[in-house]
């Protein structure tokens, strides 16, 4: 309380020191007291907040304007020199703020971020030195690329920063200032995790395209219209981009690059069978990170006619029990049916997927089994030939089933010989929607594919809800007392495995 | 009976009639057919003139002519007529028909519902076994005339006269009166002593009302004298009755004993009980089969009529079609019943035996044995509440004690039932149940005496007299916790019990909802027994006041079910909602309790159920998410695997984490290097051993086969919980395997297992786990060899009939264009139409009769004209004659003169 209290009360004293220096320009010992206070460290955000009123007011008064014309610079009179020194000042309180955008405290670092913007956009509209001939607008792009620099550090994770630099990148002028200053912000050579990590980042949020609804930071609507000029930006990225390929990757910052590839980059690339060996190799990293590249590798099959044969028992080989516990579940099974969509792929190959997943759904959570059996219904209804896993009247039966689950070849799994006895087990699994999922085996299989997307994202909550939801007038109570203190009568196994005494 | 014969015969001579004209008929000339000629042919159309017999036609037109108009022009202008009605004078039937038809006729008439009665001729009346004929001959014919003296003052008629009149006298009392009256005097006789009697009795009654009047009057005169004294006689009488009139009304408006059924006798009770529970039996059955595999059953036989609209008309004949297969045996399996019970060929018997025990076992003494077990649990349990630490191990021997007994009691009784369920056997089972239950409580007696003094006992009595009687419900959950503080074990069953008993709900109409409220109140008593358990003692006896609740808790659910299972099913949301805030970390203790108390209160069985169905879940999740470290963490997750097992002992369900969660458990029994690692799925870490035993422990002696539950509490991985885990464990998977053996992937699902099991090092592990181990590995290894799996078919689709349409009825088309007009109008026409029709027809007629009277009529003229002139001749000729003869004599005469 006090500790809020006693801020409080200093941002209060600061903001009246700050209306005082705005009242009298003169007196710049208001000013540097601010600054002193700020460099001793406590109360820096307020003292930030200050600085950006005083500045802010000043530059939306005109107050540091200089005007320059051409050839002759400017007029030497008193004021002219006051605005010299105070843009001086000014020029260094930036360069102030900006360094504390690298703060620790990320209260400060995201207040140095928005008062260096703000000033930023504020100049931007107020130019400190007027140019009387040039038309063209005035950018503070040096600013703007201090900032950046600041933004791209290679000290710490700036993620929250750069989330915040998204509001500011809804302007169109910020995004294709960005883009211009990119180029000679990249490293070229090796850079730390940081670096690249807080750089992808940032290049996720940029856009090509300008926005439907241009707004202007550092322009007044009404004056001339910037020209966003996409050619150039293209031009950029395709610059920009060896770079970063060149770059040494962990395996955080390679999945960050997958997802940044796959999102913004892959369709603006000039020449993107160029990666084709890049995804070969995120491929085997195993991980989210294949499965990244898989989709990438999935796009160049489609749009760039790539051709990559052994992509199938890629994808096989991706099925592990673990899958079931990672957050890439979903992506994972979209891209599988994605993949096997095609009605033209050899039996074997989609019979060995259909066993496989089986199997799996032998060892995963009941949410997941759903999405495995619609899946391989799915299948069936996709390659009419598949029907012999599920109606084989040769009459034989089998000791084992025929299927090898640790050959890694879907071509020579087997699967062709087996039957999904793995689904008529699970026919008795404890959960009703699970034992109803697994039970399209028997009945004839329907006409229309089911929609796996739906319940792609379904958790156990989801069932839980819905059990508890589903209403039923039906009260069942157990008929059979309890005989022994909290013993069933039938079925009792607390009381034979353990010990309550 | 002859009538109907004489009509048959009748019809039948009809008919035969009737062909033989026919017969006679159908030769038809040829030349006198006549064949109309059209002009213009139309196929398919019938005509009705095509071909006339004219000559035939005007036959009988002139035919009936001369039966109808002929006999009416011959009676023109007569006045009188004859006919002959007689029978048989209508046609020419020979003289005996005639006569044949008319006495038929006499007789049939005789047959009339009037007539039945009337005696026949020819047939002999007796009275008093001798004929009348008899009578008639020897008796008296005036015999009841001594009598008449007396019935003549009656005013009925004079015997005599009766007999003369009504039945005209007997033949044998034939006098010569007769003669002289005739039968207008004895009518005129009648009339006037009817008559007579009449005003005698008007004078009767006359004299009687009279008398009565008098009689009333003079009452009234009498009244007044009498009055007062009566009345006060009446009051007398009325005092002293008071008592006893009270009396008899109030039994006459008490409310009367109605009939109802005898009492049953205890075998009534005991076959009562079990079908009941065998009804609720077969329907958890059904239910864990589920609804939805019961909905669409479709009967296996079609008919060839069956139109597809899912019609059947017997459901249950499946069961008869007989098919073989390929070796010739009968796919049918006949189920015979004999005494209720399914006849099973022997063989069979042995291999379902096992499975049957479980299902059979709800037998009608096994429930009382419950009961009575239930009732010693209660002594038992209120002993152990006081002196636990004393009373621990000899609790458990009478617990084993009874359990043995239990086990041997039911193998018996079952024999028993096999063999003839008969009364006397369960009389006999009453008894030696009576026996044991003795047996028990002399063993109890035992133990109590040897381990506490009697006076434990008398203060547990003591707990029930020292407790008031009855107990209100309480109000709020305070109330509940005040009343349960600082009492012991015991005190508290003896509330709960009284609570219930005290406010049963067929006692008062609020009791039910109050009864609800304490459910919840004992529901939030145990959460706050299990929440916060800090050492083992406290855990310990929070598991016992539980397990001693339970019976109550048990009752209470049964009084309201709604209320259960909806503050459950609360519960259950609440405790899901705090876990799903922190995954990783397992749910409190109560949890567990709370999933154990689901599974005593409903069935887990079933294919779907509001409340268990979530609660899989919960503990799915539970299994899935919650990171295991400590020997707590362990210890919670096997909990709930045993809570799985319990809970799908019945419906041999698979939920396939626990079988995961049980391999991991086992994953880190394995010592593992860092070069070489062991794929796991989370929460397990590849490289977690915390099970590893290290040291060598094969000489434990002392070695429990159950989990202690104060290792729910402990954190510190011990040696001994090591082993006593890894026991766990493989106890489990046994009775996992024992369940899931018959699902077609079972070898599949035990996997993960089969791999784990085989890389744990047994060596250190006392003899009681290595034997479980090879116990798990045999029955693995045992699934793996016997598996047999049978190619999955398809259900064959039903061929789909083809429909029957509707039979499409079509108007014929007409070529004559109708009017298009109203109805009235439309009809108006037709008759018009018609009308018009009959006039001409009628005209016709009329001419044709016309021509047929006046071709009569020329004929009479014509025949009369020739009589006439025929007379005329005749007399033409006696003229000539008489003139030839007077001609004749004029010559004589001349000759003579």
């Amino acid at each position: 309380m006090s500790q809020n209290d006693k801020s409080g009360k200093i941002s209060k004293i600061l903001r009246q020191k700050a209306q005082e220096f705005l009242n009298s320009l003169d007196n710049t010992s208001i000013l540097m007291e601010i600054l002193k206070h700020l460099e001793s460290g406590s109360d820096t955000a307020s003292c930030l907040l200050a600085i950006d009123m005083i500045f802010s007011n000043m530059l939306r008064d005109g107050r540091m304007c200089v005007e320059i014309f051409a050839l002759k610079g400017s007029e030497k009179t008193a004021e002219t020199a006051r605005a010299k020194m105070l843009q001086n000042i000014y020029e260094q309180c930036f360069k102030g703020i900006v360094e504390y955008i690298n703060n620790d405290n990320v209260k400060i670092a995201m207040q140095g971020l928005s008062s260096a913007m703000n000033l930023l956009g504020l100049e931007g509209k107020n130019p400190t030195n007027i140019y009387m001939n040039e038309t063209e607008n005035y950018f503070p792009l040096n600013k703007f690329k201090m900032i950046l620099m600041k933004l791209l550090s290679d000290k710490r994770n700036n993620s929250v920063l750069i989330n915040k630099q998204t509001e500011y990148l809804l302007f169109d002028d910020i995004m294709f200032y960005t883009w211009k200053l990119l180029p000679s912000l990249t490293a070229k050579s090796n850079p730390n995790e940081f670096y690249i990590m807080n750089y992808l980042l940032l290049l996720e949020k940029l856009q090509i395209s300008p926005h439907s609804h241009t707004k202007y930071l550092c322009y007044n609507d009404n004056s001339v219209q910037m020209t966003f000029d996409e050619v150039l930006i293209k031009k950029n990225l395709n610059r920009i981009w060896p770079c970063i390929m060149v770059w040494d990757h962990s395996i955080e910052t390679h999945r960050q690059l997958l997802v940044v590839l796959l999102e913004k980059v892959l369709l603006h690339l000039d020449r993107p069978l160029l990666l084709t060996d890049f995804l070969m190799d995120s491929l085997d990293v195993g991980g989210p990170v294949s499965l990244l590249a898989l989709q990438g590798i999935f796009t160049m099959i489609q749009v760039h006619n790539l051709d990559y044969p052994n992509i199938f028992s890629k994808l096989y080989s991706m099925f592990e029990p673990e899958i079931f516990h990672t957050k890439y579940k979903a992506r994972l099974f979209y891209l599988a049916d994605l993949f096997l969509s095609s009605t033209h792929l050899p039996e074997m190959l989609v019979a060995a997927f259909a066993k496989r997943l089986a199997r799996l759904a032998l060892l995963a959570p009941s949410e997941d089994i759903i999405i495995i059996c619609q899946f391989i219904g799915n299948l069936i209804l996709r390659h009419q030939g598949l029907k012999y896993l599920l109606h084989n009247t040769n009459g034989i039966t089998a000791s084992t089933d025929p299927y090898i689950m640790e050959e890694s070849d879907p071509n020579k799994s087997n699967a062709t010989r087996s039957s999904l006895w793995e689904l008529r087990s699970l026919q008795s699994h404890v959960q009703p929607s699970v034992a109803n999922a697994a039970k399209f085996i028997s009945s004839p299989l329907p006409s229309v594919e089911w929609d796996i997307g739906k319940i792609l994202e379904n958790s156990g909550d989801d069932i839980f809800d819905k059990e508890i939801k589903k209403l039923s007038k039906l009260i069942v109570l157990h008929f059979e007392r309890p005989t022994n203190g909290m013993s069933l009568s039938r079925g009792e196994k607390l009381h034979s495995f353990w010990e309550f005494t | 009976m002859a009538k109907t014969k004489n009509r048959k015969r009748v019809s039948v001579d009809h008919i035969q009639k009737k062909r033989q004209e026919k017969g006679a008929k159908k030769t038809l000339n040829p030349f006198e057919m006549h064949i109309n000629k059209e002009k213009m042919r139309v196929l398919g159309k019938k005509l009705k003139n095509e071909r006339g017999l004219p000559g035939v036609s005007r036959a009988k037109a002139i035919k009936k002519r001369k039966g109808t108009l002929l006999s009416e022009y011959k009676l023109q202008h007569k006045s009188n007529k004859f006919t002959d009605r007689r029978i048989g004078e209508k046609g020419h039937a020979p003289d005996e028909d005639k006569i044949m038809a008319r006495f038929a006729a006499l007789r049939a008439k005789a047959h009339n519902r009037k007539n039945i009665f009337n005696l026949a001729d020819d047939e002999v009346l007796t009275h008093k076994g001798q004929t009348l004929s008899e009578i008639e001959k020897f008796d008296d014919p005036k015999s009841d005339e001594e009598e008449s003296e007396d019935e003549n003052k009656t005013g009925k008629l004079d015997s005599n006269f009766v007999e003369n009149a009504h039945f005209g006298g007997g033949v044998l009392s034939k006098t010569g009166q007769e003669g002289a009256k005739n039968h207008k005097q004895l009518i005129e006789q009648l009339i006037e002593e009817s008559k007579k009697r009449k005003a005698e009795k008007q004078r009767i009654k006359e004299a009687t009302e009279e008398l009565t009047e008098k009689l009333d009057t003079e009452w009234k005169d009498l009244v007044q004298i009498v009055k007062p004294n009566k009345k006060n006689e009446e009051l007398v009488e009325k005092a002293q009755l008071n008592d006893y009139d009270k009396m008899i009304r109030e039994l006459r408006f008490e409310a009367r004993g109605t009939v109802s059924d005898r009492l049953k006798t205890e075998e009534e009770i005991a076959k009562e009980e079990k079908e009941k529970l065998e009804m609720l039996e077969q329907e958890r059955l059904d239910r864990m089969k589920g609804a939805t595999e019961t909905g669409p059953q479709r009967p296996n036989h079609r008919s060839a009529d069956d139109l597809d609209d899912g019609f059947v008309y017997e459901s249950d004949f499946e069961e008869n079609i007989l098919s073989y297969d390929k070796d010739g045996v009968a796919k049918v399996q006949v189920t015979a019943e004999f005494k209720g019970k399914p006849i099973v060929p022997e063989s069979e018997l042995e291999a379902t035996n096992s499975n049957n025990e479980e299902e059979e076992n709800p037998d009608s003494d096994q429930d009382s044995n419950c009961d009575e077990q239930e009732n010693s649990d209660v002594e038992q349990d209120e002993d152990n509440s006081n002196d636990e630490e004393k009373m621990e191990s000899d609790s458990e021997d009478s617990l084993a004690d009874l359990k043995k007994d239990e086990s041997s009691d039911d193998s018996e009784s079952e024999k028993e039932d096999d063999n003839k369920p008969s009364g006397q056997d369960i009389i006999a089972k009453s008894k030696r149940k009576l026996e044991i239950s003795n047996d028990n409580n002399a063993k109890k007696v035992k133990l109590s005496e040897n381990t506490l003094s009697t006076s434990e006992r008398l203060e547990l009595e003591k707990a029930g007299n020292d407790l008031p009687f009855t107990f209100k419900l309480p109000e709020t959950y305070e109330a509940l916790v005040k009343m349960f503080e600082n009492r012991s074990i015991a005190h508290q069953k003896v509330i709960l019990e009284r609570m219930i008993k005290c406010n049963h709900p067929s006692l008062s109409q609020g009791n039910k909802n109050g009864l609800g409220l304490l459910f919840v109140y004992v529901l939030q008593y145990i959460n706050d027994l299990f929440t916060d358990t800090e050492n083992d003692v406290h855990l310990k006896q929070s598991f016992h006041t539980f397990s001693s609740l339970t019976p109550y808790i048990f009752e209470l659910a049964q009084l309201n079910p709604e209320n259960t299972h909806n503050s459950v099913l609360e519960v259950l949301k609440e405790k899901h909602q705090e876990f799903r805030k922190k995954k990783k970390k397992y749910a409190g203790l109560e949890v567990l309790v709370y999933l154990k108390l689901v599974s005593l209160l409903f069935s887990t069985s079933d294919f779907r159920h509001q409340i268990v169905t979530p609660c899989f879940m919960f503990i799915e999740q539970m299994l899935k998410f919650c990171r295991v470290k400590t020997a707590q963490d362990i210890a919670y997750g096997l909990f709930l695997c045993t809570l799985v097992l319990e809970y799908t002992a019945l419906s041999k369900r698979v939920l396939p984490l626990t079988i995961v969660y049980l391999a991991g458990i086992l994953h880190m029994a394995i010592p593992k290097t860092s070069v070489k690692l062991i794929k796991i799925c989370p929460p397990f870490k590849p490289l977690a051993s915390d099970l590893v035993l290290t040291s060598d422990k094969t000489s434990l002696s002392t070695l429990n086969s159950k989990l202690n539950v104060s290792y729910l509490i402990q954190s510190e991985v011990t040696d001994e919980f090591k082993i006593v885990a890894l026991l766990l464990t493989l106890r489990l998977l046994n009775d996992f395997i024992e369940n899931l053996k018959d699902l077609p992937s079972s070898v599949e699902i035990f996997e993960p297992i089969n791999k784990f099991l085989i890389q744990i090092p047994m060596e250190f592990y006392p003899k009681l786990v290595r034997d479980e181990y090879k116990r798990v590995c045999d029955s693995l290894e045992k699934l793996q060899s016997e598996r047999k799996l049978e190619y999955l078919v398809l259900e064959a689709k039903k061929p789909k009939a083809l429909r029957l349409y509707e039979p499409k009825i079509v108007e014929i088309y007409d070529i004559k264009r109708r009017k298009v007009q109203s109805k009235e109008k439309a009809e108006r026409e037709k008759l018009m139409h018609k009308l018009k029709k009959e006039t001409k027809g009628a005209l016709r007629e009329i001419r044709r009769d016309k021509a047929f009277l006046a071709r009569v009529k020329i004929n009479e003229r014509i025949q009369s004209d020739k009589e006439r002139r025929a007379r005329v001749n005749k007399l033409y000729a006696e003229a000539a004659n008489q003139q030839s003869e007077l001609n004749a004599m004029d010559r004589k005469n001349k000759r003579k003169k």
